[in-house]
């Protein structure tokens, strides 16, 4: 096995280790956003949190699927070091924006439930008359 | 609240206009346009002055609730999927006021 496959085996390794691991938080930690969004209704936000998660993990293994080959050739452990640090931080910035995007959603999702239920903003200059009153 | 009656001056070009645009946007709180001082807003609501209504806007809530002028703006974007957030933002302490004399310069030279 050459220097070029061991690094794309330990590319796609760390890469899948990071996507997995960035996912699972937003699962967990998501959940606690939508059960409140969606008021108190945990299957619906289980529901949604998972269609997330799905999106999520599909835009970014498909990011690290095509951005898989290398360009340079590797024929010693400090170059296999240098492509790999290359490859994964630009995995690790799209899984940040990725994660920020989604924590977005969340923010805006709930903005929106939260004005939904939103009381009247001022107090009445006056109420109509009892029907039957004076 | 489920649903607000909004007593417009019928006469008013820009009253018309402003009626057709809150009739085109999406609501949380349906609205509902009546001609201030017409027949049918004397009857519905005998216990508002007419000259009253027609001078500023009035909006009435299902529940009895009555609000004038800013106020009734106010309640008016509240009513509105995409402008709930800016109601919430007006009715600031260090907005409101501003927002008052606006509507008041507006309610004084419309036509």
């Amino acid at each position: 096995m050459n220097a070029m496959v061991i690094t794309y085996l330990l590319y796609i390794v760390l890469s899948l280790g990071l996507t997995i691991w960035v996912a699972q938080t937003l699962f967990r930690k998501g959940r606690i956003f939508l059960v409140d969004v969606f008021g108190g209704n945990v299957e619906l936000a289980d529901s949604v949190n998972h269609l997330l998660v799905v999106g999520f993990y599909l835009i970014n293994l498909g990011y690290v699927c095509l951005a898989l080959k290398l360009t340079r050739p590797v024929l010693s452990a400090s170059d296999s070091i240098e492509s790999l640090s290359y490859k994964v931080g630009l995995v690790l910035l799209v899984l940040g924006g990725m994660h920020f995007f989604n924590l977005w959603l969340f923010a805006r999702i709930r903005r929106g439930a939260r004005l939904r239920h939103a009381p009247p903003p001022v107090q009445p200059d006056a109420h109509a008359p009892a029907p039957g009153g004076a | 609240m489920n649903q607000l009656t909004v007593l417009y001056d019928a006469s008013c070009h820009l009253c018309c206009r402003a009626r057709r645009w809150l009739e085109n946007q999406e609501q949380y709180v349906p609205l509902r346009f009546v001609g201030a001082a017409t027949d049918h807003a004397k009857r519905e609501f005998p216990y508002l002055d007419p000259e009253d209504t027609l001078q500023e806007l009035t909006v009435v809530g299902d529940d009895g609730s009555i609000y004038r002028g800013a106020k009734a703006w106010v309640m008016c974007l509240w009513a509105l999927v995409d402008h709930r957030g800016k109601a919430l933002t007006i009715v600031s302490p260090a907005l409101l006021p501003s927002a008052r004399r606006f509507i008041d310069w507006v309610s004084r030279n419309r036509r």
